[in-house]
């Protein structure tokens, strides 16, 4: 299958700063992608950059396969849900649907039109007096209609309360199963992701900090905690990606992929939540990346 | 994306209708009534000079009719039309969809970014061009008995000849290229700045400049100009004046030349008999000028009105053997200027639109 997205040495850079640096990716297609990290971190650029709706400063960026925005086919088979998810306020919703259905050669009408019954939305409505959250549906509408393979979405859940967001991720879901698109869709909570995804990107401060199949990376942590020890002297293969210390006592966040046996240390699995924390936070100590996480250095 | 182009636009497009519409009843009321008074005074029916008397005359009625108003009124509609095509279809096409982010909404259907500017910058434009183009026609049509008025000889300020700023602007074939460049300029600059009103702005601050500077500047340069030298008396409405406090220089206005009917005048100077520029009244001829009124205190002021002293002095001025040096454009080359002022605006708008593409394609990889 083709990669979703391939990024080598992907960068972009603004007049003073970088939006983000040094990408080297590889999503595998058929997954639910979750790309988290703080605000600013790159996350938009990213999926900006995937779009085409940005050109990169350095390196490059394949979406399956093809450049972004090559041309008509391979626009098609891309979806994009913006983060404001907009929409035109003069236009109504029927509008928005008829304009999927003129600039799409597969869209699906029954379905955006069975979508839009589902969610409530009046057809009549302009977009300028809608909700945050039926822009959200109107827009997660137009992009699945387009029957994309894959579907990019930038903090859609941002804007709703939580039982629209529930809403929101389990029709994402139920598309997934239906069609069998590939997603990648960003948040700063990965609260928010949690359920649904089986890949995961962490993005901090314009850098990949870690990237893979989210049960590999569980199963490749481990929360240690014993005796205060100093880090430096575990074997060789425990990365320490997080570390506190009491005066008695060491609570170490490491990776490897072996099992471990010094009996000093309590081993507890991590969850998710846990791991892209101790990713996110700026003082953790990430060891060199290795090749098959596909980060570069 | 023709559709779409529509349903977006629509607006718009019934707004220009309308503008169109209530621009066309207006001039078709009172066009009628504007020929029939050209016909009451017996223009249609004149020969020679009786037609540049009457001519005249019909001119002077309209000084004091509404149709001096409607006509610079209805001037200055297809004077400002391209810029407010540009203003408000320009500006808005590409920095709106960036300002609202539906930008993202419209590149990320199955249509490329180039399809979609381009279907956007037909439509606009050719519908900015027929806009135009149509209030210039009707326009013209309303404006025949006065065109027709100013090409008998009449002198009628605001529309002196087809070369005059107003006329040279607002017929034949310039509205067009007037409205493809303002248009491009609105969507180029919308491009470039992102925001719809600086971009707004921006236009009108090009367009604006370029239209000061086209029949300033850049327009008498459009083609090597005649030059003919003339005695001073045959000169049309030529006035002399002196305008040294011991009547020692002249100066000498010329609005026509001779046997160049709706040619359009550049520079006009006074020469002596061995061709040279000269300003100097002759010894001779300063006691005539002088027998006429404004001289002693006022001297130096405006030309003097009709007496037999200015008159007497031309006519002095001519046996002194000076003659007026004219630099002109025939008027033989008025489709020639259409032409090629239309081609400049025409390549004007389609480089911009060539920016607009790039600027557009430079985002991608």
């Amino acid at each position: 299958m083709t990669a979703a997205i391939e990024a080598s040495g992907l960068g972009k850079a603004y007049r003073r700063s970088w939006a983000l640096r040094d990408c080297t990716l590889a999503i595998p297609g058929g997954h639910v992608v979750g790309l988290v990290g703080p605000n600013g971190a790159g996350k938009t650029t990213l999926l900006r950059l995937a779009t085409g709706m940005l050109a990169p400063t350095y390196g490059t960026i394949t979406v399956l396969g093809q450049r972004p925005a090559a041309g008509p086919a391979q626009l098609a088979q891309v979806g994009y849900v913006a983060q404001d998810t907009p929409a035109y306020a003069r236009m109504r919703v029927a509008d928005h649907l008829r304009l999927g259905a003129w600039l799409n050669p597969g869209w699906d009408d029954e379905l955006a039109q069975r979508r839009i019954a589902q969610v409530g939305l009046d057809p009549k409505q302009r977009g300028g007096a809608l909700s945050g959250g039926q822009r959200a549906q109107l827009a997660l509408t137009l992009a699945l209609a387009k029957r994309p393979e894959l579907l990019l979405l930038d903090e859609p859940v941002a804007g709703l309360d939580p039982l629209a967001r529930r809403e929101f991720l389990r029709s994402l879901m139920e598309a997934v199963a239906e069609h069998g698109t590939s997603i990648v869709l960003s948040s700063h909570l990965v609260t928010d992701l949690e359920r649904v995804c089986d890949y995961l990107i962490v993005l901090v401060a314009s850098r990949v900090r870690i990237a893979g199949e989210v049960s590999e990376l569980l199963a490749s942590h481990r929360r240690l905690s014993g005796p205060r020890r100093d880090p430096g002297t575990l074997p060789a293969g425990q990365d320490v990606i997080e570390e506190s210390h009491t005066n008695k006592q060491s609570t170490l966040l490491v990776r490897t992929d072996e099992p471990i046996h010094d009996p000093a240390w309590t081993v507890t699995p991590v969850s998710m939540e846990e791991l892209v924390l101790a990713y996110m936070n700026p003082a953790s100590d990430i060891p060199a990346h290795r090749p098959q996480l596909g980060v570069a250095s | 994306m023709i559709r779409l182009t529509w349903l977006q636009f629509r607006t718009q497009a019934v707004t220009a209708a309308a503008a169109l519409t209530a621009f066309a009843v207006l001039l078709a009321a009172t066009g009628p009534h504007l020929a029939s008074m050209y016909a009451a005074d017996g223009l249609d029916s004149c020969h020679g000079s009786t037609c540049t008397n009457l001519a005249d005359y019909f001119a002077g009625s309209l000084i004091r009719s509404p149709y001096n108003v409607l006509w610079l009124l209805s001037t200055g509609v297809i004077l400002l039309a391209p810029a407010v095509v540009g203003l408000f279809w320009g500006a808005p096409l590409i920095a709106r969809e960036l300002e609202t982010g539906t930008a993202a909404l419209a590149w990320n259907q199955s249509v490329t970014r180039t399809r979609w500017l381009a279907v956007k910058l037909t439509i606009g434009g050719l519908t900015a061009m027929a806009l135009t183009e149509a209030l210039s026609l009707i326009q013209t049509w309303w404006a025949v008995p006065i065109s027709q008025a100013a090409a008998d000889g009449a002198s009628i300020g605001f529309a002196q000849s087809r070369f005059s700023q107003l006329n040279f602007a607002t017929h034949g074939i310039t509205p067009l290229g007037y409205a493809a460049f303002a248009f491009a300029l609105g969507v180029a600059a919308g491009a470039l700045i992102r925001h719809t009103l600086p971009a707004m702005a921006l236009t009108l601050a090009i367009f604006a400049a370029l239209q000061v500077a086209m029949p300033l500047w850049i327009r008498p340069n459009l083609a090597p100009p005649d030059h003919t030298v003339n005695p001073v008396t045959s000169l049309g409405n030529a006035l002399a004046s002196q305008t040294g406090p011991g009547g020692d220089t002249f100066t000498l206005y010329a609005n026509s030349i001779p046997g160049q009917p709706g040619a359009w005048l550049l520079a006009s100077g006074p020469v002596n008999a061995a061709g040279q520029a000269t300003s100097t009244t002759p010894a001779a001829c300063a006691s005539v000028g002088s027998t006429g009124p404004g001289t002693g205190a006022n001297q130096s002021a405006s030309p003097q009105g009709s007496t037999t002293g200015p008159v007497a002095f031309l006519g002095c001025l001519a046996s002194h053997r000076i003659r007026e040096a004219i630099t002109y454009q025939p008027a033989t080359r008025y489709w020639r200027f259409q032409a090629t002022e239309t081609a400049i605006y025409l390549a004007l708008a389609l480089a911009l639109a060539g920016y607009c593409f790039r600027r557009l394609n430079r985002r991608r990889s």
